[in-house]
Order: structure tokens, then C-alpha cells, then sequence
């Protein structure tokens, strides 16, 4: 008997009782201007989130918010500040020193200021080993709380995905709190 | 008649200043856990959806786990199963030798923790890196983790400065949080690059798509699993839930519930392996399925390791991680070691005041005060009940038993006000110890109810005042 069995087996023969899924669809709060407290935990989770505003030219909007980031990935088109194209290394590790990467997020999550990000470049390190992350995310997807939001990845294929929520934390030293443990010191979202 | 939990307690007590600290921090994050669990109105409609949720899966594990695989392997990963932490060691040390992996990168490192893989793999010439910054550093200390969240809790800055002197060659004398975590950053940075594989372990496993879910603050998960051609994902086989409606019900949780916060900074859904790069999970029982069948137990199966019993229980944080004996502490601790051994960890069970604070906080709503209770009962069949607490309690129950008796013994009761004090704090009366008695009433309830002197109140009024 393979252990797979065994351990199965096992299973079956110790459930004493069993037990039905509830009922219930989880629903979950709703806020009456999702945007506005998108951005504001968003802040409280210390991060940032700004509405990019109508006819702002987003690169140049990118380069006053970044002025001294000289290695900047990204493969989306319509971003021309970049100067290297993720999809274009050889190996992750060629990703160590970007200053900054530029992404694209596709639902944002109002009450805790998550963005879903579906691996969309050839390496997922560009989410994390940047020295600054931006995400670029349409704010007619943000959507308030996460049982929206997987509601929405049910029809979403990915190899990798991540809800990504402000910067790398860490409290590990006496509860302090310091950002930039191993990711992105530093996370924006601007919304367009 | 101290239990060995009491005695290692009083240890983390001699140093009055650092047990304060360690108090009020932890009730600090409670604190925070209280705001955002307040934040919604849906809060304990969610921690109920939790419990039947993980009741549910439980109670159809073996359809949940063959799903959980099949759906796995469908995405390209490699599903091992392990019954005991020695088959989990034997089967990642064979993954690891057939990569010819010299460096393993690590984090969600609990479940390993269980299993002694470390040493394992270390005895067998492969170089561990915990990357959490807490694990790292107590790895770098040769020391366990003191809380499944924090795991350096229980450390000083000054401490990991020192540490860092020595290890990373840090600045000396610079005991900076920032200054010390950055070093940190280039020294872990270093690691992801170089190593040859990356474990992690799983918050949850998602039966529907066969994914593994893994949240942290850090990145750390996410950095190891970037870079080597391999990750090898280890995880308890009761971490398997049914779909993506069911997560959702837990990620709302588990970081609201860990430390205050709306999410973790990353909760990552790894689907299939990265291009170019194996994937294997290892499915580990080392004793779950047993749990399965003892009722009175079983809920803990249902934990989704946040920590919040740990943060709002008054004994853990006056007494710390280190003063329970099994690696997990806290209440859920008390029960996860008693089901391991009660032979080992039967000590750590005198470590409650039956508060019931953790059964109010668990995210998951498991039982775990009454859980410690019911251990207790079963202390003296398993021949750990304490002998002095044995002959005490008979003692108890005689004089309960006789009115008379008891009577008469509180008449004698005031006497004791009058005793010299080392009759009374010696190490013969346990209650005596650390706190100081009561003063006895000159006449009992009974006598002046007896006497007429106790006025029947005049109207309803008079209990309010």
C-alpha cells in the first residue's frame, strides 16, 4: 500500500461526523466610494494610491514621482520611461538592481488595498526585486472586499498570482516596523 | 507543586523589564486585531463561515486532498506524501539529491519545524537558509522560534545587534531596527540568488485549481521561489480547502487576526511551476488523520496558525515562548503538543487560567479552553497529574462534601489573619507564592445570615445602587 493510500485510508477510517458547506454566499462590506477607500488603506497599510488625473501624461507623471530611478522594467506598452525590458533577460537574477518596475495590476480590493497582479512578464522576480514597484491599475476594477474579487479570478487563468498589498514589511526586530524587508521598499498604485 | 511550564516561567520573569515589554507588546497587537475585526460588521458571520468551512472540509478530507492532488499534477507539480516527519524528511532530501541542491532557501518554515528537517538536511551536508528575518535570526542564534508569527518576539534589539555584529559584520554597537533589517536585505538578497532550490510551506491548498497559497509581509516566499529551478512546497494535509469562495473567507482573516493587518503584504497563489523549473508538494500527515477521529480534539485541525490565541493569552505573554515545552506555544500549543505526546507535553497544559480569551479571538472559532479543560480531566489517567494537587484536591472534596465541617472550618478561617507570615508564605502553600492572601472576614455569609444580620434588600432598586 503506497503511502498515498495509507494516508487516505486513514482519513476515511477516523471521520467520525461529516459536515455540510454552509449555506451561505459570503457577501462582505461595501463602501459607497470605493476608490476613496482604496486610497485611504491604501496609506494605512503604507503604501500609496493616486488618481492620475484626465489628460496627465503618465510618464511624465512617473518620472517627477521616480527622478532618481535609473534601471526602470517594464513590458507594458505606453510606458516609455522604461529602460529595461523584463521580457528580455536571460535570467531572473539580471533583475537585481532595477530601481524600479513598472506593472500592470487588474482588480484592486477596497478594503485592505490588495491589487491582484496575474504573472504577466517572463519573470515573476520583477514583482519582487525591484527597488520600487509601481502598479498601474484601471479604477473601474477596484472591487470592495476579496469574496468580489475571487468571484472575478473564477473565469481568470495565471500561472502565478499575487495580492499584493503596500510595501515589504517586517516587525521582527522588537515589533518595530520597518519597510523594504526583501521586496519593494516603497509600492504605488496609480489609478487611471 | 509548580508545573514545568511555571518553572521556566519564572525564568522569563527574573527579568522584570523585558516580561513587561513582551506583555504589553502582545496586547498591542491584540489591540490592533480588535480595531480591524471592528472595522467589520460582518466579523463574526465570517468567523463562523471559517469554522464550517474548515468542519466541511475536514469531515471530507480524503475527496478535498485526491482532488487537491490530481488538480496539482494536472498544473505540472510533483505531489509526494509523507505519513511521518521521517518520510518527509527522506522524500525532500531525494528531491533535493536528485537536483544536486547544495543550498536550500526556506520560509513558512512551521511545518519543517515539526519534522527537525533542518538538522536533518544539515547532518546530510545541505546548507539551510531560513529567510524570514525572525527565523534568520534565530537560526543565526542556534535558537527556536518563540511564537509562530514573532518568531524573536522574545529578543532585544541590542540582541540581534550583537548578533549581526558577529554574523553579517554589521556596524558596531548599532542596534538600529531599519539599520540592522537592511543588513539584512543585501545578506538574505544574496542568499535567494545563490541557492539551488527554495521550500516553502503553504497557508492553504486549494482543491478546485490545485494551487498553494502562501502569505507573507516579508517577500521572503516570494524571493526564494523567483530564482532556483526548483521549489519544493511542504504542507499538512489539513491545509486543503474546497475553492476560491472558501479563501476568500480566510485571507480576510488570517493577517486581521495575526497582527491587525487588512491583508498580508503578499498572498501568493502558485499554480504551476515556473518555466524551466520543477514543483513538488509534499503532503504530510505525521499524525492529522489520527486527530480526525478524536472528537474532543479535532478542532484543531481547523487552525490557520495566526497567532491570536498566543497575543491575547495572559499566561503566554507574562511567561513567553520558551516556557512551554512543545515548539508551538500558546493555547493552540498546549493542545497541538498534547495530541504529539502527552507523555512530553502534558506540562503545559497547567499553563491556562481558563480565561477563555483565545476561544473568543480564533478566527477559526476552535475550542480551545474548553480543549485544555478536558486535558486536565484526563491528567490523572495518564498518570501526570500532580501528586501534592492530587492530595489537596481530595482534601477539597472531603470538606465539600461535609456542611458541618466546612463550617466549622471557616469559623476558624480568621485565625489565619493572625498567623505569622512565614506559617503562611513558605513553599508549602503554592497560593502563597508571588501574591498575597486575602484577608479572611471576621464572621462567614452563612453565620451572619444566620444572626439576622444580613438586611433583605428593600426593593429592587438596592441592588443597583
Amino acid at each position: 500500500m503506497s503511502s498515498k493510500d495509507e494516508i487516505l485510508a486513514n482519513i476515511r477510517q477516523h471521520i467520525r461526523q461529516t459536515y455540510d458547506l454552509p449555506g451561505i454566499r459570503p457577501r462582505g462590506i461595501c463602501y459607497p466610494d470605493k476608490i476613496a477607500q482604496f486610497i485611504e488603506v491604501s496609506r494605512s497599510v503604507g503604501g500609496e494610491a493616486i488618481l492620475l488625473q484626465e489628460g496627465e501624461d503618465i510618464n511624465q507623471r512617473i518620472r517627477t514621482l521616480y527622478p532618481e530611478a535609473r534601471t526602470i522594467a517594464s513590458n507594458l506598452p505606453g510606458i516609455s520611461v522604461q529602460t529595461l525590458n523584463p521580457d528580455e533577460v536571460e535570467t531572473p537574477a539580471q533583475l537585481n538592481g532595477t530601481d524600479l518596475g513598472i506593472v500592470r495590476g487588474e482588480i484592486g480590493v477596497a478594503e485592505n488595498g490588495c491589487v491582484w497582479i496575474p504573472q504577466n512578464v517572463k519573470e515573476k522576480a520583477l514583482y519582487f526585486i525591484p527597488e520600487y514597484l509601481l502598479i498601474l491599475l484601471d479604477k473601474t476594477k477596484i472591487v470592495n472586499n476579496m469574496h468580489e474579487a475571487y468571484a472575478q479570478l473564477q473565469t481568470c487563468a495565471y500561472d502565478f498570482g499575487v495580492f499584493l498589498s503596500g510595501p515589504s514589511k517586517t516587525a521582527d526586530i522588537e515589533q518595530a516596523l520597518v519597510v523594504g524587508a526583501h521586496g519593494a521598499k516603497g509600492l504605488r498604485v496609480i489609478l487611471v | 507543586m509548580s508545573s514545568q511550564h511555571a518553572k521556566a516561567a519564572r525564568r522569563f520573569l527574573d527579568n522584570n523589564e523585558q516580561a513587561q515589554w513582551h506583555n504589553r507588546t502582545l496586547w498591542m497587537v491584540r489591540e490592533k486585531r480588535d480595531r480591524l475585526a471592528m472595522q467589520l460588521p460582518e466579523w463574526e458571520e465570517l468567523r463562523n463561515l471559517a469554522s464550517q468551512i474548515k468542519m466541511h472540509s475536514l469531515s471530507h478530507l480524503d475527496y478535498y486532498l485526491s482532488r487537491f492532488a490530481a488538480r496539482a499534477e494536472a498544473n505540472g507539480a510533483l505531489v509526494h506524501w509523507a505519513k511521518d516527519a521521517d518520510e518527509h524528511n527522506a522524500i525532500v532530501l531525494n528531491i533535493l539529491n536528485e537536483h544536486k541542491v547544495k543550498k536550500l532557501v526556506k520560509s513558512k518554515s512551521m511545518l519543517t519545524e515539526e519534522c527537525h528537517l533542518n538538522p536533518f538536511l544539515e547532518a546530510r551536508g545541505i546548507e539551510v537558509v531560513e529567510s524570514d528575518l525572525g527565523e534568520r535570526i534565530l537560526q543565526l542564534m542556534q535558537a527556536a522560534p518563540s511564537h509562530i508569527v514573532m518568531p524573536a518576539i522574545h529578543l532585544k534589539r541590542q540582541e540581534v545587534g550583537k548578533l549581526f555584529e558577529e554574523k553579517l559584520h554589521t556596524e558596531k554597537d548599532n542596534s538600529d531596527p531599519g539599520y540592522l533589517t537592511h543588513a539584512a536585505r543585501l545578506h538574505l538578497r544574496n542568499e535567494f540568488l545563490t541557492a539551488d532550490a527554495a521550500m516553502t510551506g503553504a497557508n492553504f491548498g486549494v482543491a478546485e485549481t490545485g494551487e498553494v497559497v502562501v502569505c507573507t509581509n516579508e517577500g521572503n516566499a516570494d524571493m526564494g521561489t523567483s530564482f532556483p529551478p526548483l521549489h519544493i512546497v511542504s504542507m499538512g494535509i489539513e491545509k486543503v480547502i474546497p475553492d476560491h469562495q472558501a479563501l476568500s473567507v480566510y485571507t480576510r482573516l488570517l493577517a486581521r487576526s495575526a497582527t491587525g493587518q487588512p491583508a498580508t503584504t503578499y498572498t501568493s497563489h502558485y499554480r504551476k511551476p515556473r518555466p524551466g523549473s520543477g514543483m513538488h508538494i509534499v503532503l504530510v500527515d505525521n499524525g492529522r488523520s489520527r486527530t480526525l477521529g478524536n472528537e474532543e480534539h479535532l478542532q484543531t485541525l481547523k487552525c490557520i496558525r495566526c497567532g491570536a490565541c498566543m497575543n491575547t493569552c495572559p499566561v503566554y505573554r507574562r511567561s513567553g515562548g520558551y516556557a512551554y515545552t512543545y515548539f508551538i506555544p500558546g493555547p493552540i500549543g498546549i493542545n497541538l503538543g498534547m495530541l504529539r505526546s502527552p507523555d512530553r507535553y502534558s506540562g503545559n497544559v497547567a499553563a491556562c487560567s481558563l480565561c477563555y480569551s483565545c476561544n473568543l479571538v480564533c478566527p477559526v472559532r476552535i475550542d480551545l479552553a474548553d480543549q485544555i479543560y478536558r486535558w486536565r480531566q484526563q491528567l490523572d489517567s495518564l498518570g501526570k497529574a500532580d501528586r501534592v494537587k492530587k492530595i489537596v484536591s481530595a482534601g477539597m472534596n472531603y470538606l465539600f462534601m461535609r456542611p458541618s465541617v466546612y463550617n466549622q472550618g471557616l469559623r476558624l478561617a480568621p485565625s489565619v489573619n493572625h498567623l505569622p507570615r512565614f506559617m503562611i508564605y513558605n513553599p508549602l502553600n503554592a497560593w502563597g507564592i508571588g501574591r498575597e492572601f486575602p484577608v479572611f472576614a471576621k464572621e462567614s455569609f452563612t453565620r451572619m445570615w444566620e444572626k439576622g444580620k444580613v438586611k433583605k434588600p428593600q426593593n429592587k432598586d438596592a441592588y443597583e445602587q
